[in-house]
């Protein structure tokens, strides 16, 4: 027992230590949260009651550059377009048990829509959704569907498929690396995309694919761009949770790259930014909270692309000529048509094999469960 | 196999095995004095997000890597504290030094996640500038690459060739007799503790503001633990360090390179060669009892009356 107590002792001893060592960047933290909270509550509360309570929740930081803050951003969004609304944000929610909890606490406040964003919220979300009928969940990128769950996601593949246009016409050595951190369905189909965007312009080049086998291990993402780059590749993607530390290499080597998830990882390639694609579902999202508030939700299952305002294109970065420019917009506008089709048969797989024949289209239900590569694409799919 | 991808994975081995060699000495050090540090996963956290922190906040990366060493040395005397002064098990302390660093990086991490920071610059090895650019990219090294040997052997000097580096041995082969011969067992671990976190600190410091650029919780993904498998690997020898850092990094290289050559072999397979290596590696030379372990690793120094 008394070495118990000494121990205690010294983990409180130690933390003190630790704070006040680490100076400016220890407390800057901690004062941002002493400043903020009062004034939040005195803005607050005057304000009549809100319209609506949303809980949200982020599978990691919600200031990633990368998948959680275009999430976070889209949240925000609702707040802009209808400010009687207030927003509830949790953050770094990545498991099953942790979703459960926060989004049981965010109910106990008063939450009446929640939006759980990350993959392992799906089922979390569903079953509280049974036992907490007045409740409203949407669910981002998954597939189930309930009285009172449904989900909403971007259609990424589209705009994957101008990257690989632009990424095509950009790439001197016919070598464009891939980063990815699993061997999943949508990966793979991110991956297939952007390849027959490549060989649409440039059909000698190939995509070369590497896994991290993690969505947020930075040290490995740099590990893999590294690799990449020196096999040859000249342009770098990539599908992670934030894209911040491949851009940052890729910069470092003077090789250009092409961001996914949100447009401010441009941030990262000053000089070498070629362009990319994210989500921007502020309008979704605000759309699903205001037929909430009028009492018109259904649930519908939404996926919507880059006409509907769910997907963007970055701006080009200064590298880019006008001619890629140009083609990518032309390609765009035929996408918008509807004479350009991404998967659109005949498609081969890298076996060989036909996949998707002549005539046909892939359907977007299958999307989420490929499990090949297309022809021109070096890696393997699982 | 091109000539291109070989230098490309020397040249990746190089970039990742830098951090993973100065945390690999930082614990030559604190073993060579009897104390096995398991939570170095949570001193690299603190010292990576701290450093990056202050490189955010200043712009000075040089600021930002001084910062880093001084929070390793400072995580490695909470754990002197606990095993030194307190006499606590030293693996449990170690362990729960890991996640008080897990808690404690994320927390001085948090507003600095996805923030672009000024880097150190890259120079190329002298004698290669007629390479074509695609090659001399391949040996474009920061500051810490370009210390990182110099560091290792400065170590060595330190342990093998100083009193003090002497004493810091007779401590972790015998405390009792160390003391005897006039030396303070206890003083020599704090300081063990503190130089040795200071390495780990420079390790920490290029992960996160020269090779990554970029602070992300759990960035280090069990880099740690490597480096406690790697000082067995080195056989507790600074110089060996720098070969078990190379060819753990160098295998990591090697596995990206198979995977992304079209190779049809499993990916989640090749992913584990490095620690297969670092397996086989230990069990081959698990028998070999002239290189064995420092005589008091692990015990506690219950000081001589």
């Amino acid at each position: 027992m008394k070495n118990k107590s000494y121990l205690i002792l010294a983990i409180c001893l130690s933390f003190v230590v630790m704070l006040s060592a680490c100076g400016p960047a220890a407390t800057e933290p901690v004062t941002e949260v002493a400043t903020e909270a009062p004034t939040e509550v005195a803005t607050e509360a005057p304000a009549a009651e809100p319209c609506l309570i949303i809980g949200a929740l982020y599978g990691g930081p919600m200031n990633d550059a990368g998948y959680n803050q275009a999430m976070h951003e889209a949240v925000m969004a609702i707040k802009t377009n209808i400010p009687c609304v207030e927003i509830i944000e949790a953050e770094n929610v990545p498991d099953e048990a942790g979703a459960t909890t926060t989004m049981q606490n965010m109910i106990d406040q008063g939450a009446k829509l929640i939006f759980p964003t990350a993959f392992n919220h799906q089922y979390p979300a569903l079953t509280l959704s049974q036992s907490n009928p007045d409740v409203i969940f949407e669910h981002a990128g998954g597939w189930e569907m309930g009285a009172n769950f449904a989900n909403f996601f971007g259609e990424p593949p589209d705009g994957w498929y101008l990257m690989g246009v632009a990424a095509g016409m950009m790439t001197t050595s016919n070598k464009i690396g891939f980063v990815a951190a699993f061997p999943l369905g949508w990966t793979l189909t991110f991956v297939n995309a952007f390849e027959l965007g490549v060989q649409s312009v440039n059909p000698e080049a190939q995509t070369i694919v590497s896994y991290t086998f993690a969505w947020g291990d930075a040290t490995k993402d740099a590990d893999t761009t590294n690799a990449l780059i020196n096999q040859g590749c000249d342009v770098i993607t990539m599908h992670v949770d934030s894209p911040a530390t491949i851009i940052s290499t890729a910069e470092s080597r003077s090789v250009y790259s092409i961001g996914f998830q949100n447009l401010a990882a441009q941030q990262f390639a000053p000089e070498y930014w070629i362009s990319g694609t994210g989500f921007t579902l502020g309008g979704t999202l605000t759309w699903l909270a205001s037929m909430v508030l009028d009492g018109t939700w259904t649930p519908i299952f939404v996926r919507c692309g880059i006409d509907d305002g769910c997907m963007a294109i970055a701006p080009f970065g200064p590298r880019v000529p006008q001619e890629v420019k140009d083609l990518v917009a032309e390609k765009q506008a035929e996408i918008s048509a509807g004479t350009l089709v991404v998967f659109k048969g005949p498609i081969v797989d890298q076996d060989g094999t036909i996949r998707v024949a002549e005539g046909e289209v892939l359907s977007s239900e299958v999307m989420g469960s490929v499990d090949w590569f297309v022809q021109g694409v070096i890696g393997s799919p699982k | 196999m091109s000539l291109l991808s070989i230098l490309g994975v020397l040249s990746s081995a190089i970039f990742s095995g830098t951090s993973l060699l100065y945390t690999t000495l930082g614990e030559v050090i604190d073993e060579r004095a009897g104390i096995v540090n398991l939570g170095l996963e949570g001193v690299l956290l603190v010292s990576a997000s701290s450093g990056f922190a202050v490189t955010s906040i200043t712009g000075n990366p040089y600021l930002g890597i001084l910062v880093a060493m001084l929070a390793g040395g400072l995580m490695n005397l909470v754990l002197g504290y606990l095993v030194i002064t307190r006499k606590a098990n030293q693996l449990a302390s170690g362990l729960a030094l890991m996640f008080f660093g897990f808690g404690l990086s994320a927390l001085i991490g948090k507003s600095y996640v996805g923030v672009k920071i000024t880097s150190l610059p890259k120079i190329l090895l002298p004698g290669l500038a007629g390479l074509p650019p695609l090659y001399s990219s391949l040996f474009r090294f920061d500051l810490l690459i370009f210390l990182v040997i110099p560091a290792a052997i400065l170590v060595w000097w330190l342990l093998y060739r100083t009193r003090w580096g002497l004493g810091l041995r007779a401590v972790g082969e015998n405390a009792d007799t160390a003391f005897a011969s006039g030396r303070d067992p206890r003083l020599i671990r704090y300081q063990a503790l503190f130089v040795g976190g200071m390495l780990v600190g420079l390790g920490a410091a290029h992960l996160s503001i020269a090779y990554a650029m970029n602070w992300t919780e759990y960035m280090t993904g069990g880099r740690g633990f490597i480096a406690v498998a790697l000082v067995i690997f080195s056989k507790w020898h600074p110089l060996r360090a720098i070969v078990g850092a190379l060819v753990f990094s160098a295998a990591v290289a090697f596995q990206l390179l198979l995977q992304s050559s079209g190779l049809q072999v499993s990916p989640f397979l090749l992913d584990t060669i490095p620690y297969i290596l670092t397996l086989v590696v230990l069990i081959a030379w698990g028998g070999n009892r002239k290189h064995s372990a420092p005589a008091s690793l692990g015990r506690v120094y219950q000081g001589s009356e």
